[in-house]
């Protein structure tokens, strides 16, 4: 089966499943959709960024945010929901010069889904999840990042209940930026470890 | 023991695919939204025992994983991340007899031959509610049992080497490794089935912090520490 064929076939499979599971009084025509945009509009890393953005321009809020995470959380005004489903235990931790996390699921995929929505492509990747665990420099120079030898590298394998999110190092040439600026720049691989927040110069 | 629980530190795969998208193809969306609907509706959460839904089974992550790790492992490679969960969930309904292997292989066919075929409308309006209240409330592994921690912040430990069945919650690569506590997190925990190697009864998890040269000598990097969280069974009494 080539490559379209196999996606075809995919299309099909899961419509059929979908419209079987609606006839047989499993799930409504309306499930599916609300579940996608339920991801679209309250779960996802637009809730992480402003998390981020926050404890960048409020050190006590930081301090409360990396020793009791869901209090903190549950201090904004998010939508409910920060300790729904796989935000039940979610953590922050964070980047500074001398310590450099990354977050990796090497046995699936685990994720906090109330701050960072579904994982991405790469977090999902089997090379991923099997490289980050023994050479995280490496796979952290083919994201673009740089680890000077001098930091300390600490790598957080997802491997029971705790969700893990990281709290990026805020770049230098944003004093007075508004949260909403702040939080606009804040990316899901920032917040994995995998990137550093990058500022245009241009703004 | 099965490849995907040895995926840590597996040689040889060359370079990531950087997608940043979380859906490639439209379809994906569609099975993950059934897979959240099914979490929603699971007979083992008291909300849903009174939605209307014909879903009678119960289904977590653990059954999700249960099927993906016990895949042959060629296979696993061969198939994308939400192919293993369209193949998993389909064989799921067909097996527990909600759908036969003949109406699925039909309708298939209709929507391969026809693929702007729209989808039935029907279905009441509690099932969806249910829905999204799970995923505004979750289902939180902690439980109240009177278990006690038998480890400590700082006691070094050596982790199990046990053997590992179709489904399981110990990296491959932290086997026989020493490591030491850096988190006795609060409370004890359930996992909604028995792995077969300890883990299923409610324990205590801990944070463990090992030295990246402990696991992989001179193969690591430098000022490199993996932290990952353990289930007390699978912790040898420290000496």
């Amino acid at each position: 089966m080539n490559e379209s064929s196999r996606e075809a076939y995919n299309a099909a499979r899961i419509k059929a499943l979908e419209s079987l599971l609606i006839e047989k009084g499993i799930i409504t025509s309306e499930t599916v959709d609300q579940v996608i945009d339920f991801f679209e509009k309250d779960m996802g890393p637009f809730n992480g960024a402003k998390i981020v953005a926050k404890a960048w321009v409020d050190p006590e809020f930081k301090q409360r945010l990396l020793e009791d995470t869901p209090s903190a959380i549950a201090q904004m005004n998010l939508p409910r929901g920060m300790a729904g489903a796989e935000g039940e235990h979610m953590k922050a931790i964070e980047n500074t010069p001398d310590v450099h996390n990354l977050i990796v699921c090497t046995l699936c995929s685990c994720y906090p889904w109330p701050v960072l929505g579904l994982p991405p492509y790469w977090f999902k990747d089997p090379t991923f999840r099997a490289r980050a665990i023994r050479e995280p420099r490496k796979v952290l120079k083919e994201f673009g990042l740089d680890i000077p030898e001098t930091t300390e590298v600490r790598v957080w394998d997802t491997s029971a209940q705790i969700r893990w999110f990281v709290i990026p190092e805020r770049p230098a040439s944003t004093e007075g930026w508004t949260e909403e600026q702040l939080a606009a720049v804040v990316t899901p691989e920032a917040m994995q470890g995998a990137a550093k927040v990058q500022v245009s110069t241009s703004i | 023991m099965k490849l995907q629980h040895y995926l840590g530190g597996l040689e040889g795969l060359g370079r990531i695919n950087f997608e940043k998208r979380v859906f490639v193809q439209p379809w994906e969306k569609r099975i993950f939204g059934i897979h959240v609907a099914m979490m929603a509706l699971s007979q083992h959460l008291e909300t849903a025992k009174v939605t209307p839904t014909k879903f009678k089974s119960v289904w977590t992550w653990a059954n999700l994983r249960k099927l993906a790790e016990g895949m042959n492992p060629f296979d696993y490679f061969k198939y994308c991340y939400y192919e293993k969960w369209l193949s998993g969930i389909s064989s799921f309904f067909v097996e527990s007899g909600y759908v036969s292997t003949t109406e699925f292989d039909i309708k298939t066919e209709i929507f391969l031959e026809k693929s702007d075929t729209s989808l039935p409308h029907s279905g009441k309006p509690e099932i969806d509610n249910q829905v999204i209240e799970y995923l505004r409330v979750g289902d939180s592994p902690k439980c109240k049992a009177d278990i006690k921690p038998k480890f400590s912040v700082g006691d070094i430990l050596t982790i199990k080497n046990p053997l590992p069945t179709e489904h399981c919650k110990l990296p491959g690569y932290l086997r026989n490794k020493k490591g030491v506590v850096d988190v006795v997190y609060e409370g004890v925990y359930n996992y909604p089935l028995q792995t077969g190697d300890g883990v299923g009864d409610p324990m205590p998890i801990y944070s463990i912090k090992f030295d990246s040269h402990e696991i992989w000598g001179n193969l690591t990097e430098p000022k490199t520490w993996i932290y990952a969280d353990i289930y007390e069974a699978y912790i040898e009494n420290p000496i």
